[in-house]
């Protein structure tokens, strides 16, 4: 197990390496000079020229990468360019936003789309059956731009329950959690369902039946936890599709975070905002993945690891 | 549409009058209260020195004070130099007051002046706004309480390059202190400290009580930023802001009509034209650059594409800029889709099977750079002008790129396009900041902005004069006749001047719109109770 833990952590050494040099080759390949357009329509030639000298612009590609690891490995994510401020600040200020929304959004998730799933299994093509695969489609297919707005004109403006936007009580979280939510909702539900249905045909489901089980226990004790497997695995894989939702749900419900940061920095051509932004996000990624990977030996004690 | 346009600038007009200081003293205003403003996009600083843009200029406008400021009335106003000298073309003079202190106790003083010039003009590590502020050398000091600014050549719009917002004037012991933390919390002399940043979520500044000069009315201001269009009007409907800058246009006549809010707006400096390259022929050819003018509907463009949020253009200048001269576009070229096929005739076009006119077996087909968002409106009328060419038989062909992609590509030595779609802010309020980067023959990118290629010496002639005059009359005579020229030649096709507009709630009182977006001011707002 420690062992397998180590040898998982320093495989994520490579991956971010070939992160940041991904991120660094496609920044480059986008036209659009950072210090021009900071100057702005006024500058010179000279000035610009200037300007890049002083943010190291003018470097070549690969002496910047060595310089940027380097600098990372003493935990340093270098200075925006923009803002001349230490990007570790920036987003240490944006990334706490974000991983509130983000956990908050897969709580509700996790719990509703369960829920969901497991009593439309239970209830298999039932009225509420029905519904909820409807719904879900519904909430699969719907844009979070146009569920967020729909959400701010019935609960804010037309019942005023909750702010329109921001960051601040409780009740700001409420709108953009659910409408980063939704997706994921229908996501789990439907995995639910069908995974439950397939566990409930199993044999030791019609033993466990047949020695006098409730149903409820049936259910929860037996059928669920290996059910579960499945549903962990796709949780796993819609955390990046929240980070990318945050984008957006950030931009509709003005959320402080760190999506909002990087649509900026692409604007800005702010390359090393973006570096250290996307490396953010990538190595957070990693991490959950490799905590669905752990979670495996937890809900089935059959799976060891070496 | 055209009265609705009519409509909402009588009402601009109506609440800029009402805003007036003079003619709102019979309501006292009420002290107290803080006032919530909803704007899209974050500051990248609260420092002149790393910030040039509207998000961070509102607020820092408020915190830090330069010597003298540029007012709605586009006339400079003293503010902490009381009075000023010009010397000659390349020297002013200011007396400076002796009765202010900055918000940490420094004294003000000609040393602080002469600290923040060196600053921001550092040969080495310039700042963002030396690029527009021209030519300037830097501060020398007189005596304690007098400096010079010094141009390092002839630069008569001097005075407006002092004036501008970025010239706050920064506590030089907080900047030594602080380092780069300064540009998060900045030091000045101005009617509101600096209180508190939340990233991409607030700021927000409290009234200073110790100010040298008239006292605000708030307690507090608080920035929020809300990226989303519908969403920052909302907020406005909900009560959580009080006033909303960068409304959404097509909800302007809504707004206007109700009670509870009110729409100021004062006529900005940025004008949008669809720009002529005359090193790609045919539009190298004068005919057809008058064909395609007098091919534009332009009044149609204004009426119905921008809602209200834009005013005719008469020129590549702004009415509010020192220099401006009404060109009468309206009737020089007026709109005329039949004279416009004759002059392509004349030019030896003939209409081709496909309605497309052609020469020598060549159709005329013309390529449009344009950004998409980057100027209000702007791929509208990209699109609109493609629709409109299509009327008199040219085909344009449109690149729609993201703007970074289009400024780089402006920027190049080499331009493939025939027309590009762009604005223009002449920054400074003096026309010498638009007509010499933009049309003087050696402008030509990658040093400057004259991507039309134009190269008339007499042009030259006269922005060069204009620039070492110091009689405001004569240079103001000069670039008349610059802007005949560039009228006469057709440099661009000048489609509107875009608007500074702000919603409020109607308690929101005292504001008056300034023609330069990154000016408004918000000090002496408040809110009736």
């Amino acid at each position: 197990m420690t062992r397998f833990l180590l040898r998982r952590i320093l495989a994520m050494i490579p991956v971010l390496l070939g992160v940041i040099l991904l991120i660094m080759v496609t920044i480059n390949l986008i036209p659009g000079d950072p210090a021009a357009l900071m100057l702005g329509e006024g500058a010179t030639p000279e000035m610009v020229a200037k300007l890049r000298a002083s943010l190291n612009l003018d470097q070549p590609l690969p002496v910047r990468y060595v310089r940027y690891v380097g600098n990372l490995l003493r935990g340093d994510l270098g200075r925006s360019i923009r803002e001349g401020r230490r990007v570790n600040d920036e987003i240490g200020d944006v990334w706490p936003a974000t991983a509130q929304l983000g956990l908050s959004a897969l709580s509700i998730a996790v719990v509703a789309g369960v829920v969901l799933g497991i009593t439309s299994a239970r209830w298999q093509y039932s009225l509420f059956d029905n519904l909820v695969r409807i719904a879900s489609l519904f909430g699969l297919s719907m844009p979070i731009f146009w569920t967020g707005i729909v959400l701010i004109v019935v609960f804010s403006l037309w019942l005023g329950w909750f702010p329109a936007g921001g960051r601040g009580s409780w009740l700001h979280m409420v709108l953009p959690a659910v409408t980063l939510a939704l997706p994921t909702i229908a996501m789990l539900a439907r995995i639910t369902r069908s995974t439950m249905l397939d566990v409930l045909r199993e044999d030791y489901i019609r033993t466990a039946r047949a020695k006098g089980v409730t149903t409820r226990s049936v259910l929860t004790r037996h059928a669920l936890r290996n059910a579960l497997i499945p549903v962990v695995t796709v949780m796993g894989l819609q955390t990046g599709q929240l980070l990318g939702g945050a984008v957006l749900t950030e931009t509709v419900f003005s959320w402080p975070g760190i999506g909002r940061m990087l649509v900026r920095a692409i604007f800005a051509r702010d390359y090393v905002l973006l570096q250290g932004g996307v490396l953010v996000l990538a190595a957070t990624f990693v991490v959950i993945n490799l905590l669905v990977d752990l979670s495996y030996a937890y809900l089935d004690p059959r799976i060891t690891y070496r | 549409m055209r009265s609705a346009r009519s409509f909402l600038l009588a009402v601009g007009l109506i609440v800029a009058i009402a805003m007036n200081p003079v003619w709102a003293a019979p309501v006292a205003p009420t002290r107290g209260g803080t006032l919530t403003i909803a704007r899209p996009v974050d500051a990248v600083s609260l420092d002149p020195y790393f910030e040039t843009t509207a998000p961070g200029a509102w607020i820092y406008q408020l915190i830090l004070e330069p010597l003298v400021i540029m007012g709605p009335d586009m006339k400079v106003q003293p503010k902490l130099a009381t009075s000023w000298n010009v010397m000659s073309p390349t020297r002013i003079r200011f007396a400076l007051r002796r009765d202010v202190k900055f918000h940490d106790g420094t004294p003000f003083n000609a040393a602080a002046v002469k600290f923040t010039f060196d600053r921001s003009f550092d040969p080495r590590t310039p700042s963002r706004w030396a690029s527009i502020a021209g030519p300037i050398k830097g501060a020398e000091v007189v005596d304690d309480y007098t400096v010079d600014i010094v141009a390092s050549e002839s630069y008569s719009p001097l005075i407006y390059s002092v004036a501008m917002v970025y010239a706050g004037i920064v506590s030089p012991t907080a900047v030594q202190r602080m380092g780069a933390e300064f540009s998060r919390r900045p030091v000045g002399t101005g009617p509101f400290r600096f209180e508190e940043w939340r990233t991409n979520d607030r700021i927000s500044v409290t009234r200073s009580d110790d100010y040298w000069g008239q006292k605000a009315y708030l307690d507090r201001i608080v920035f929020r930023v809300i990226p989303e269009e519908s969403a920052r009007m909302i907020a406005l409907r909900t009560g959580e802001v009080d006033m909303v800058l960068m409304p959404a246009p097509a909800q302007l006549q809504i707004f206007a009509r109700d009670a509870n809010f009110t729409v100021a707006s004062a006529t900005g400096l940025r004008v949008v034209m669809i720009a002529m390259n005359l090193s790609r022929p045919p539009v190298s050819d004068v005919r057809v650059r008058r064909a395609m003018i007098m091919g534009t509907d332009r009044k149609s463009i204004v009426d119905n594409i921008l809602e209200g949020a834009g005013a005719p253009a008469d020129g590549v200048l702004a009415p509010g800029v020192f220099g401006y001269k009404p060109l009468g576009l309206d009737t020089r070229y007026p709109y005329n889709p039949q004279r416009a096929r004759t002059l392509l005739q004349e030019a030896g076009f003939r209409p081709g099977p496909d309605g497309i006119m052609q020469r020598e077996g060549i159709p005329l087909v013309l390529t449009l750079l344009s950004p998409r968002g980057r100027f209000f409106k702007d791929a509208e009328i990209s699109e609109a002008f493609q629709a409109q060419m299509r009327e008199i038989g040219v085909r344009v062909d449109i690149s729609f790129l993201e703007w970074a992609t289009v400024f780089t590509t402006m920027r190049a030595a080499v331009l493939d396009y025939h027309v590009v779609t762009r604005g223009w802010v002449t920054t400074t309020a003096d026309a010498d900041y638009s007509l010499l980067p933009l049309f003087r023959s050696d402008q030509v990118p990658p040093r400057g902005w004259n991507l039309h290629r134009y190269f008339n010496p007499e042009y030259d002639k006269l922005v060069d004069q204009a620039r070492s005059s110091t009689s405001a009359r004569e240079r103001e005579e000069i670039y008349g006749r610059a802007q005949e020229l560039l009228a006469r030649d057709i440099m661009a096709i000048p489609v509107y001047v875009s608007r500074e507009i702000a919603v409020m709630r109607a308690n929101v009182k005292g504001f008056v719109p300034h023609p330069i977006e990154y000016n408004q001011g918000f000090a002496y707002v408040w809110i009736q109770r």
